[in-house]
């Protein structure tokens, strides 16, 4: 990173807890600052509050899904610079690309290999910190 | 005597009065001379006698005269006239001048024959109103029966095809096309279809049905069928099959559940292998390290399996549906309507191309959304767009003005389309074309929704519409079968009867066939559709000679199958049908040349209109083509003369004109023709070995 010493900042929108303690440990372990919500409707405002740097976005959320939240994201210019990465259990590609269309920077189907999120979270933040 | 004219009778009887006459006349001259006894007076007696007899001769001469004009003759004439009303049909009331002098007999003759004329024309225009009642009703039925989405075949007690639609020509195809009067079994494989017969026939109930799955005999085809027994018929009853193609769900139903059953299969092993490491590592946390390799292995090759088999489900998701190729230009008229009904407005751009979708929903689905956008205020005229994208197509609903935000769309697709079924909403549809549906903002800054199509083909010109004709003769299902072609009588057989055009008249110098048309008689009668109508490679030149007769150049048959593979169908089309043609020998020789590359031999019995010309007309008669269908009071069209299609035709009909001739001189058999025939071997070799 140019930014030296500048820790990433991410967040983890995802509802099942099981797989939210899963990648707190991964995120930390890679060095990255980790912030988590487990509701649709608490997602934006949390990202307005703390402009994280990468957002992990669950699509199956209850209340609001996360579509919406990508759409909402991207329709903020002030939110420009935060990166999506959408992830779901339903990995079709007509979802795929409702996800890209919608604004998502990259799009992950559950079940993943831990390999395949490390890499895609590293190209989304630039070269990575660890 | 009773066989005389009456005018002959009258004659005579007026010659015998005159000659009575003279008899008394001469007797009683006779007896006064021979009282007088004096021969002096003889000549006086003979001049007498003369003049008596001349007065006599010339009386009734004269009143014989009178009588035949005014009776005899009269009443010939009277009689004439009544048969002519009564058998031939002529109209017009009986002239009555020439019977003036036979009281009322004329003026009740002429009675007698306008009551028939009426009753006549009563009858005939009931029974025409009766006849286009029916024929109404029969082309409604037709029109019906061709329509209908499945095949639906007619047999008799002994299988043998009485009806059929042109969708089972479709289902049956694949090779031969069904005819009339052929076995069902050479195109339907025979146990199930003899089975559910003889099931019905057993049952004895009239209204039963018995549903079965049949192969075609090519194997392509697996058919669901339904069958029905008709209450006539001399050999059993016959019945009526009703026929679906099931060969694509059966596929997909299996490709289904192999997968199913691969799902399980491949995700039931690591989950009962992780259950139990798992279990371990519960009880004794120090077995950590040696089971971790094995419950990463177990975990990744589970996950790969839901991975792998999740995107073979997704790729086969929309083949279940059985979607139908729609026109983008359809689709958008079909929108346009219910966009526009509802006041908005819509400019529409659709690609040439057939989206794979149910048109009803899609337009139902577009339309409700471009209303409820309209609603939400955020435009009320429509940019529609359908667009090629990838294997498949784009359809995209777009405006200017704000953006929709996905939660409202969401809400939307999850209320009932207004289609009538309360279950069908967005959502559903979206889920029949394994689909999804989302707003966006185009690179113009345009708001708008787009819904992917996952299936679509560039569009062709519309092809021409099928002609769904059915064909039938229900006669047949009461025809008596003769084994022997001998034997049976002539209206019972099936004739094929065909014409060839060819390069030239010398097929042991290289002439070869250019084309080979046929027709099907059965029952007496030319199925008009079923016909054979072939272009031929002659593997030669076609000489301008010859271009000049049958109108075919080379180029024409550039392209067309050889004779061996016209030949086979040929040989399919005619079989069990005696071969009828106008100078048989000619074309048959043609065809003969070629019977080792065809890989079968010609063996019908085989008839030569030249020859039965000859048996009706006698052999002092020309027998040209021309000469015969002139005879016949055929007409062939100009345009239709020497094409093989037209001779074919004009030898059909003129084949079943002499038909009745022949049957008319006692030959009622095909033996008894062939033996007739035989008697003209002068004029033209007979074929039947």
């Amino acid at each position: 990173m140019a930014e030296a010493g500048k820790q990433h900042r991410v967040l983890v929108v995802e509802d099942e807890d099981n797989i939210a303690i899963a990648l707190d440990y991964l995120i930390t372990r890679e060095g990255y600052a980790h912030d988590r919500v487990s509701s649709g409707a608490e997602a934006m405002a949390r990202i307005r509050a703390t402009h994280p740097d990468l957002v992990l976005l669950d699509v199956m959320l209850p209340g609001v899904s996360g579509y919406e939240i990508c759409q909402d994201v991207r329709m903020d210019p002030g939110l420009a610079d935060v990166k999506i990465l959408m992830m779901t259990a339903r990995g079709s590609a007509m979802e795929r690309r409702k996800g890209l269309a919608l604004g998502a920077d990259g799009f992950i189907a559950k079940p993943f290999e831990l390999k395949e999120l490390r890499a895609e979270v590293r190209r989304l933040l630039g070269s990575g910190t660890a | 005597m009773e066989r005389w004219s009456l005018r002959l009778r009258v004659f005579l009887l007026f010659a015998a009065l005159a000659a009575a006459s003279w008899g008394a006349l001469g007797a009683g001259l006779w007896a006064g001379y021979h009282r007088l006894g004096d021969p002096a007076v003889l000549p006086a007696f003979v001049q007498a006698g003369l003049l008596a007899g001349f007065a006599i001769l010339g009386l009734t001469a004269g009143i014989w005269y009178l009588f035949d004009e005014n009776v005899a003759r009269a009443i010939e004439r009277l009689a004439g006239g009544m048969r002519a009303r009564a058998h031939a049909a002529v109209a017009g009331e009986i002239d009555p001048a020439p019977a003036r002098y036979l009281g009322d007999l004329a003026p009740a003759a002429a009675a007698v024959t306008l009551t028939l004329a009426e009753t006549r024309n009563a009858l005939a225009e009931a029974v025409a109103r009766e006849t286009t009642r029916l024929q109404a009703e029969k082309d409604r039925l037709e029109a019906l029966l061709s329509d209908v989405p499945v095949g639906v075949l007619l047999c008799t007690g002994d299988h043998q095809l009485v009806f059929y639609n042109g969708q089972a020509v479709d289902l049956l195809g694949g090779g031969a096309a069904p005819g009339l009067d052929r076995r069902l079994f050479d195109y339907l494989r025979q146990a199930p279809v003899a089975h559910a017969h003889a099931r019905l026939l057993e049952a004895g109930d009239p209204d039963a049905a018995s549903d079965l799955l049949v192969a075609t005999v090519a194997g392509a085809r697996v058919l669901a069928g339904r069958m029905r027994l008709l209450d006539q018929g001399r050999d059993g009853p016959g019945y009526v099959l009703t026929l679906r193609d099931v060969t694509a769900d059966l596929a997909a139903h299996a490709e289904r559940g192999a997968l199913l059953a691969e799902v399980f299969d491949r995700v039931r092993r690591p989950a009962a292998n992780l259950q139990t490491v798992i279990g371990v590592l519960a009880e004794d946390a120090g077995a950590g390290p040696a089971l971790t390799g094995a419950m990463l292995e177990e975990v990744g090759s589970l996950a790969s399996a839901i991975t792998e088999l999740g995107a073979r489900y997704d790729d086969s998701r929309s083949d279940w549906w059985p979607l139908a190729f729609t026109r983008a230009s359809d689709l958008v008229d079909g929108i346009r309507a219910r966009v526009e009904a509802a006041g908005l407005e819509v400019v529409a751009d659709p690609a040439p191309i057939l989206l794979r979708c149910d048109g009803f929903e899609i337009v139902a689905l577009v339309s409700a959304l471009a209303e409820r956008v309209a609603a939400a205020g955020l435009a009320r005229s429509f940019a529609l767009e359908i667009a090629e994208d990838g294997a498949g197509a784009m359809v995209r609903l777009g405006w200017q003005g704000p953006a929709l935000p996905l939660g409202q769309l969401d809400g939307w697709l999850a209320d009932p389309l207004e289609v009538g079924l309360a279950d069908v909403t967005g959502r559903s549809v979206l889920l029949t074309h394994a689909t999804e549906c989302w707003p966006d903002r185009d690179a113009q800054g345009q708001a708008g929704i787009c819904l992917p199509i996952r299936e679509a083909r560039r569009a062709h010109r519309r092809p021409p519409p099928v002609t769904r004709a059915v064909v039938y003769d229900f006669d047949l299902l009461s025809k008596a079968r003769n084994a022997g072609v001998l034997d049976a009588r002539l209206e019972d057989l099936t004739y094929v009867v065909f014409d060839t055009e060819t390069t030239g008249l010398l097929p042991a110098q290289g002439d070869e066939i250019v084309q080979i048309a046929a027709v099907r008689i059965v029952n007496g009668r030319r199925v008009e559709k079923e016909v054979f109508d072939t272009l031929v490679n002659p593997g030669r030149s076609i000489p301008a000679g010859s271009t000049e007769v049958h109108g075919i150049t080379g180029a024409m048959v550039a392209d067309a199958p050889r004779i061996e593979e016209v030949g086979r169908l040929f040989h399919k089309f005619a079989e069990g049908a005696v071969l009828v043609a106008h100078n048989a020998p000619f074309d048959m020789e043609f065809l003969r040349r070629h019977e080792p590359g065809i890989g079968a031999s010609f063996d019908n019995p085989i008839l030569d209109t030249v020859l039965l010309s000859a048996v009706v007309f006698g052999q002092g008669e020309t027998h040209s083509l021309d000469a015969l269908t002139h005879r016949l009071g055929i007409t062939i069209p100009e345009e239709a003369r020497h094409t093989a299609i037209g001779d074919t035709v004009a030898t059909a009909d003129a084949f079943l004109r002499l038909l009745p001739m022949l049957r008319g001189k006692g030959m009622v058999t095909f033996g008894d023709v062939l033996a007739e025939v035989r008697k003209h071997g002068r004029l033209l070799k007979d074929l039947n070995g």
